[in-house]
């Protein structure tokens, strides 16, 4: 027939999976800004989950140490500009 | 008795001197109450990711104490009417305190592989 299926659905995904859940040594501090970077957007915007790719758990408390961080202005509110 | 996280952040301008007088004045706050100090870590002066009362910069100082809700209430009372603080914070850990272990700092970021659709405009 002419309708062969398609053999491979995607081949160029994105990880998927939350890397907490992978790596428990990994931990979430507001203190440690490097970590917590790759959940930014360039304008300093929490990365959703969908794109994050983390579970539930982790999301909420990677959010809540972005938001400790800005508090005490180690992370910006709003553009790129973050301490180092 | 609870385990407290303290991070404030003093003035720029405040240096030698008044800086260690600053400092050991808000130790004693916590030490004439009973808080017991678990940890005082002095991170420098930082680039603030924004300015706070028209600084751009700070002295970081975290500290973790044991001590009673009350002491922490005066605490940051005494935090607020010092000028020479500009900001600060205090967290309850929930967990206790624990000694961060030296080899998580040797941990690598290891590699992203999202992409960003954010874009500078």
């Amino acid at each position: 027939m002419a309708f062969a299926k398609k053999s491979s659905p995607r081949r160029f995904g994105r990880r998927k999976g939350c890397r907490f859940c992978a790596d428990n040594t990994l931990k979430i501090d507001y203190k440690e800004v490097r970590t917590l970077r790759y959940f930014i957007s360039e304008r300093g915007k929490i990365v959703p989950r969908r794109i994050s790719g983390n579970c539930a758990i982790h999301q909420r408390k990677v959010t809540e140490a972005i938001k400790r961080a800005r508090n005490i202005a180690l992370l910006s509110f709003t553009s790129n500009r973050t301490v180092d | 008795m609870r385990t407290y996280e303290t991070i404030f952040i003093v003035n720029p301008q405040i240096v030698g001197d008044e800086y260690t007088a600053v400092l050991d004045k808000f130790k004693s706050v916590l030490t004439d109450q009973n808080a017991e100090i678990l940890k005082f870590a002095e991170w420098g002066t930082k680039r603030l990711a924004y300015p706070v009362k028209k600084h751009e910069h700070g002295t970081y100082v975290l500290v973790n104490f044991n001590a009673e809700n009350t002491v922490v209430k005066e605490f940051e009372r005494r935090m607020r009417l010092d000028d020479s603080i500009i900001k600060f914070q205090t967290l309850l850990l929930e967990g206790g305190f624990e000694a961060p272990l030296a080899t998580e700092a040797a941990e690598a970021a290891d590699d992203v592989d999202e992409e960003n659709d954010e874009s500078e405009e």
